[in-house]
């Protein structure tokens, strides 16, 4: 639509530019194109606007609401709000958001970066990427899952420090050392799928600049300041900001991680906005207040909109063209 | 011309696909029923009530649409209870249709399905009275219960009577007598408690049963509903972490049961590698495939504290009708139906649960805990029945993990309940 949007305007900007007395509407094309308009946005945005915009806003209508789902609404203005800051529990699944959001952003990115370094003059490059690549496809679960297996107290790791001598390991799964652990799953599993992409503009760089790099002696790091880093720009700020939306949805690696298979949930250490939400409504074991629940997940809404428009502006630099 | 045209195309378009979305089919013709179950294709209680099904076509001639869900499927009604969609009959714990259906006023009084005769008996005299005594059943005003447990689901401390045939013979009564069954364990170089820490209602179990012991059924669900915490200065509440406490300090639970996964410690214990384990009437199930050679199942109840009431934990499993059911009376009449005796035994002996029926036979893993059930002179639900929203997964059980886990001291529990509680309240007053 945008694209559309912005060709229509150009041309037309671009009409009233030419000093001809032409008919209002520009040529056939152009009148072409305006009759079209309706035909091919209109069945897209008719679907965007019942199965997203519609319940996006009756969201935020609930969310003034206080409602169990079952009975009648009841209206409370922002009450559930109010509520979400004072409760401590939503504090602190924010602060871990926000810990998955920076923390993990900055490792992937650094090691994503390290690895564009390696990658693109290793031997056998094509099948390390795919190796790279390959946490990613794996579902989150499974590694969640899998971490129950590996840090049980009888489980690999302590199996393999046992016999490394270590008779007092640490108690990996405890509730104070889940949330770092799962920091280090989704960066491990996260990494490549960065990696694949940045590779993507970093193989698009013109092998002369390297060439020119090597004659005037640059180091990696050189080459990545002034060569990889400007030229790929574009393709950065891009992952920057999908990292971010995807991030503060991270849910079910904590689901699995933290909790247990099919037990119960997962300890309130470990929790994040999302997860706060479904409890507050799908917890199974009290009544559920969707009202809460909606607040929270507008509110995080919100914080990705906000922290979309900031990096993108943060980001924002004139392409270099080449 | 042109542009008015497509536009109003869009308009009309957009108020058909609104208007066609709102209209799906609706059912309720006489001889059918649609039935949502919380078991699923295979499992051994779904093979008896397919089979009740099968039997109650052939006799009634009512057609039963059955959907075996699985235990989210109150989950998926939820979203049906403002709709026409809304299944006729539902089944699952206590503590999971309260919540949803009663206390939103969503589920109808069975008056029907009590009324109703199997095995030429009243439904409501098949039930021992004794579960209905607490009340929990009926909601304030109406005439007959919303819900009819068909099976039970209670707890017990388990054991391997193979291994432990002292234990069978002479069960600790008292929580002083367990202690001593704990310390001569652990004397002999044994794991006395196996638990898998990391589920918060496993752990949730030791306080809330000790709370019942001490004060009864209620106290706790009392204690939760004072608006300013205060409630949580009782002296059963401080003694009741109190004893938590020393069986943490006591070293009595297995390694590393703060740090593992479910079902590691569970999978240790069917594999002797701790000899009691506190957990509902389905760990026999649970554990089997992988339980040591000649596991043989017994329990003892939870001991006495300080002479207190011995009751036992009765979760109630059955059915609810949804109060906008088409219809309401065939789900009823299927209720009622899958009392019959025949049912219930195959529920005790092929299932392995407890049927309701006082008088349906039980496996020899669950007579112990049968026997406790009819010999308990009053009854609690899980969490005392606390369902208050968030109260139990936000509060009370994140707090009873830290103190199971050894991070707070009694007394540290109990001011962490007393000022989360005020603040809980605070906001959802």
């Amino acid at each position: 639509m945008t694209e559309t949007a912005r060709m229509i305007g150009a041309k037309s900007a671009s009409g009233s530019a030419t000093p001809t007395g032409r008919r209002a509407g520009g040529n056939a094309i152009d009148r072409g194109r305006k009759r079209l308009f309706v035909p091919f946005v209109g069945p897209a945005f008719l679907f965007y606007t019942i199965l997203f915009v519609v319940p996006s806003l009756y969201a935020v209508w609930i969310s003034f609401n206080e409602w169990s789902g079952g009975d009648d609404m009841t209206f409370v203005g922002f009450k559930n709000y109010v509520r979400l800051f004072s409760d401590d529990l939503f504090v602190q699944s924010f602060v871990n958001t926000l810990l998955l959001l920076f923390v993990v952003g900055i490792a992937i990115f650094v090691i994503a970066f390290g690895l564009t370094l390696v990658l693109r003059d290793m031997v056998a490059r094509k099948v390390a990427r795919s190796v790279i690549f390959f946490p990613h496809l794996v579902n989150a679960m499974i590694f969640g899952v899998l971490a129950g297996f590996i840090f049980n107290p009888g489980g690999l790791v302590n199996k393999l420090l046992g016999g490394l001598g270590v008779t007092e390991p640490p108690a990996w799964l405890a509730h104070e050392n889940l949330f770092p652990l799962i920091m280090v799953m989704m960066t491990w599993i996260t990494t490549g799928y960065f990696t694949t992409i940045l590779m993507a503009g970093v193989d698009r760089i013109p092998p002369y600049y390297y060439e020119d790099c090597a004659l005037a002696g640059a180091n990696a790091w050189q080459r990545l300041r002034y060569v990889i880093l400007p030229l790929t720009w574009d393709v950065f700020a891009t992952c920057a900001v999908l990292w971010t939306i995807s991030s503060v949805k991270i849910f079910e690696i904590i689901w699995v991680f933290g909790g247990s298979t099919g037990q119960g949930m997962p300890p309130t250490q470990t929790w994040t906005v999302a997860v706060y939400t479904y409890v507050t409504a799908f917890s199974g074991q009290s009544i559920p207040a969707y009202g809460a629940a909606t607040a929270s997940a507008v509110l995080s809404l919100a914080v990705i909109s906000i922290l979309v428009v900031l990096l993108r502006r943060a980001t924002k630099r004139d392409a270099v063209e080449f | 011309m042109a542009k008015i045209r497509a536009l109003s195309a869009l308009v009309i378009g957009s108020a058909l696909a609104v208007t066609a979305s709102g209209c799906a089919p609706q059912g309720g013709s006489d001889d059918t029923l649609t039935y949502w179950s919380m078991w699923k294709e295979g499992e051994a209680q779904q093979k008896v009530v397919a089979k009740a099904i099968a039997d109650f076509e052939d006799e009634t001639g009512i057609d039963v649409d059955v959907q075996w869900q699985g235990r989210d499927n109150i989950k998926k009604v939820l979203p049906t209870l403002n709709t026409n969609k809304v299944p006729d009959l539902v089944d699952a714990s206590f503590a999971k249709l309260a919540p949803i259906l009663a206390e939103s006023g969503q589920a109808l009084p069975l008056t029907e399905a009590y009324d109703a005769a199997v095995d030429g008996k009243q439904v409501s005299d098949l039930i021992p009275s004794a579960y209905f005594d607490a009340g929990t059943l009926t909601v304030d005003g109406e005439d007959a219960p919303w819900m009819l447990p068909y099976s039970l689901t209670s707890d017990a401390i388990w054991f391997n009577e193979a291994e432990h045939p002292e234990l069978a013979e002479n069960p600790p009564q008292t929580w002083d007598d367990f202690i001593g069954t704990l310390d001569d364990l652990k004397a002999d170089g044994q794991t006395p408690i196996a638990i898998d820490g990391d589920v918060s209602g496993y752990n949730a179990y030791w306080f809330t049963t000790m709370m019942v012991r001490l004060a009864g059924p209620g106290s706790l669900k009392k204690i939760a509903s004072d608006e300013s915490g205060k409630a949580w200065d009782s002296p059963e509440a401080l003694k009741a972490a109190e004893l938590v406490q020393q069986l943490v300090d006591g070293g009595y639970f297995i390694d590393g049961y703060n740090a593992s996964k479910w079902p590691a410690q569970q999978q240790k214990w069917a594999d002797n590698s701790g000899v009691l384990m506190y957990n509902g009437t389905w760990l026999p199930n649970e554990t089997s495939s992988y339980a040591a050679d000649g596991f043989e199942y017994s329990s003892f109840s939870f001991p006495t504290v300080d002479g207190g009431p011995a009751s036992q934990r009765a979760d109630f499993v059955g059915f609810a009708v949804p109060a906008k059911a088409h219809n309401a009376e065939n789900a009823q009449k299927f209720a009622a139906f899958f009392l019959g005796k025949q049912y219930q035994d195959a529920l005790g002996t092929d299932a392995k649960i407890i049927p309701i029926r006082q008088d349906a036979a039980v496996s020899e893993d669950m007579s112990t805990v049968k026997d406790a059930l009819d010999a308990a002179d009053d009854y609690y639900q899980q969490n005392d029945g606390i369902s208050f929203p968030g109260y139990t997964e936000k509060l009370l059980w994140p707090t009873l993990d830290k103190l199971m886990l050894g991070k707070l001291d009694a007394q540290q529990f109990i001011d962490a309940m007393k000022s989360g509680q005020a603040d809980y309240w605070k906001q959802n007053s």
